[in-house]
């Protein structure tokens, strides 16, 4: 049980760095776009590659995002009928979406996204614009990589599920701290120092 | 007739759906599990072939990945997130306070004004309207305004911004019907702006008539000179203004994309940060993660829909929604409020993500052919619904019991607020929204004469 947790804390170190760096794609996103815009106006470039190079920074932010935003507890849920359930059989729930769900579709994705890929790569594909970027099969690997990691953030909720099922009471209590710590709430979108304003607001 | 389960599978697809969504795991991940185990058992009734799973990529590619328009989205989310965390949205909305105080119900006037501006915010029901309750709700609270007042028109302005642009949710929808994002951006500002002055001609009258709801803020409550308040206008009020009007009127005016005005809205928004003195690593670090889980979330049920709707037409789904709808016998009309009445429905228990992503797609070759003669040109048809929509969605997450515009409320709430007072203060604009619903259904110039005007 102690292995399982130890796994999925390494597989989460993992993922979340990879996340975490991917963010910064969207500003790199946001700057290649104003470039574009700004050199457009005023001098004369081709600027088909850089249009391109946008959408390849968009592909990377959300592919890489995936997993990371399964295991931050982003992913979107219909809460309705959950809140009614118990702590049980919501694991149970998480370990069933695991492997019925999450699991084989990430497979299949893959799957299909390596032949994908390769068949990019032996056509030695590049953009259909005469003066696009070349080198397709790089930015189309992302989507098989993308969910290689979004395959792994379910194995490591899928072993802390475990634990909480099976494991010990100070395991479970231990994962359930470690899941706590992670959840970004969203919601939560205005930090309590900027709640009231800073120039005389009401208190 | 003869009766084969496997004409029928598309129904039972979108029934397990329908269950397993409520199990509450990710929607992201029923949705392309969903898609898979029917693959599976089209497979098994030899109606759909393994290898066809590979035409999810090119799918995913050419839709998703290898789309300018959706590349707006991140930058969007990006702005929003920026102008919240940066405390531009709070210091926005107290600059409206202190300017709106001898008007009658002048802080519900101002929350509806910044809902209006602000309506780039994330995008995301339940963010908005939880900001919007955190920023608001204690000031009007302590301010002793009346409670259903308050919760009602902090409700009403946090969920405008899915219909104001520059809304993810309409970049979204001119993507899946394949048409303009500048033209619905376009046809969205006139119903936007009419909602908002209905509340607030609703919220003048009503305090008008009954000073006693909205009690004013005392004067020293802000700078007291002309000369302090001018300032505040200049360093709080002008810049995000300013900021939207640069976003919108750069796609309005055709100098860019509404990618490229996303771009601008990105950089703008750090720019204010930084004229703030708020620009540092921590709040772009943390903003720019912010912003990656929101699209990771997004995309996420955008792939998942993307495997889901690909089975299910492979499945001939398609052929049985239009056999379906034929069989009923309804005109256009007809069909139009059916769709309407299942959108306002769905709307009671998801987001506008999931509802767009799995019901246009299923409906849009319904829509593509609605007719309604003189009414609206068939040009402009796509449009229209579109619009009609979006108001649609707005009106179903604030209508009571379920609307969830109101639990994410509850949730951040001071304690003292009760649910019902939550409902009370919601259902005049609710009636509001259904008078808007109504006059856009009635005349549907109201959105689409700016765009002919404008863009043609």
């Amino acid at each position: 049980m102690e292995l399982l947790i130890r796994v999925s804390e390494g597989l989460d170190r993992v993922i979340v760095k990879i996340g975490k760096i991917a963010a910064w794609a969207g500003l790199a996103l946001i700057l290649l776009t104003i470039f574009d815009v700004v050199t457009r106006r005023f001098l004369v470039l081709g600027s088909t590659k850089l249009q391109e190079l946008e959408w390849h920074f968009h592909v990377i932010l959300f592919a890489f995002c995936l997993g990371y935003a399964y295991l931050k507890d982003a992913h979107v849920r219909i809460d309705l009928l959950r809140e009614n359930l118990s702590e049980r059989t919501q694991w149970w729930i998480e370990v069933a979406g695991c492997l019925l769900f999450l699991l084989p579709y990430c497979a299949l994705v893959v799957w299909f996204g390596i032949d994908f890929t390769e068949r990019s790569f032996s056509n030695q594909e590049i953009s259909a614009s005469a003066t696009g970027l070349t080198h397709r099969w790089i930015i189309k690997s992302a989507i098989p990589i993308g969910f290689a990691i979004l395959a792994l953030s379910g194995i490591a909720v899928l072993l802390r599920k475990t634990v909480e099922l099976f494991g010990p009471e100070e395991l479970r209590t231990k994962v359930h701290e470690i899941e706590e710590a992670e959840v970004e709430h969203l919601v939560d979108v205005v930090p309590p120092e900027l709640r009231k304003p800073d120039d005389g607001g009401p208190r | 007739m003869d009766f084969y389960i496997e004409d029928y599978l598309p129904l039972f697809m979108f029934g397990a759906l329908g269950m397993l969504l409520f199990s509450g795991y990710p929607v992201a991940f029923v949705l392309g599990g969903v898609g898979l185990t029917f693959g599976f058992v089209g497979i098994y009734f030899e109606v759909f072939n393994f290898i066809q799973f590979f035409n999810l990529l090119p799918r995913i590619w050419g839709g998703i990945a290898e789309n300018l328009v959706l590349t707006a989205i991140p930058m969007f989310i990006f702005m929003g997130t920026m102008l919240e965390r940066s405390g531009v949205a709070a210091d926005l909305l107290h600059c409206l306070q202190v300017l709106l105080r001898r008007v009658p119900g002048g802080l519900a006037l101002s929350v509806t004004l910044m809902g209006t501006i602000m309506a780039a915010t994330t995008g995301i029901i339940g963010a908005s309207v939880v900001m919007m309750t955190l920023l608001a709700l204690p000031v009007m609270v302590q301010r002793s305004y009346n409670t259903p007042l308050a919760t009602g028109t902090i409700a009403a302005s946090g969920t405008l911004g899915i219909l104001i642009p520059p809304s993810i949710m309409l970049v979204i929808m001119a993507d899946l019907l394949a048409r303009s994002v500048g033209n619905l951006f376009v046809a969205a500002i006139f119903p936007g702006f009419m909602l908002a002055a209905f509340y607030m001609f609703y919220i003048l009258v009503l305090c008008g008539f009954k000073p006693q709801l909205a009690p004013p803020l005392p004067d020293e409550e802000g700078p007291g000179s002309t000369f302090g308040i001018i300032a505040m206008v200049l360093k709080s009020f002008i810049p995000p203004l300013f900021l939207v009007f640069l976003v919108l009127g750069s796609i309005l005016f055709g100098w860019a994309t509404p990618t490229e005005a996303a771009g601008v809205g990105g950089a703008g928004a750090i720019f204010l940060a930084l004229l703030k003195g708020r620009l540092n690593f921590t709040i772009l670090k943390d903003v720019l993660e912010r912003s990656a889980l929101t699209g990771g979330m997004l995309f996420g049920i955008f792939l998942g829909a993307t495997c889901f709707s690909y089975v299910f037409r492979a499945l001939g789904g398609d052929d049985l929604v239009i056999g379906l709808v034929e069989s009923l016998g309804l005109g256009s009309w007809g069909l139009l409020l059916i769709l309407m009445g299942i959108v306002f429905f769905l709307g009671f228990f998801f987001d506008w993500i999931e509802i767009t992503l799995i019901v246009l797609p299923v409906f849009s070759p319904i829509i593509a052919e609605l007719d309604f003669g003189d009414h609206v040109a068939p040009l402009e048809v796509t449009y229209w619904f579109a619009i009609l929509l979006a108001v649609n969605l707005q009106t179903s997450f604030l209508t009571p019991p379920f609307g969830f515009a109101l639990f994410y409320m509850k949730g951040v709430a001071p304690p003292e607020v009760r649910i019902q007072q939550i409902y009370k203060g919601i259902i005049p604009f609710v009636i509001l929204q259904l008078l808007g619903l109504g006059l856009v259904m009635a005349f549907p110039d109201i959105a689409l004469w700016l765009p002919r005007v404008l863009l043609d």
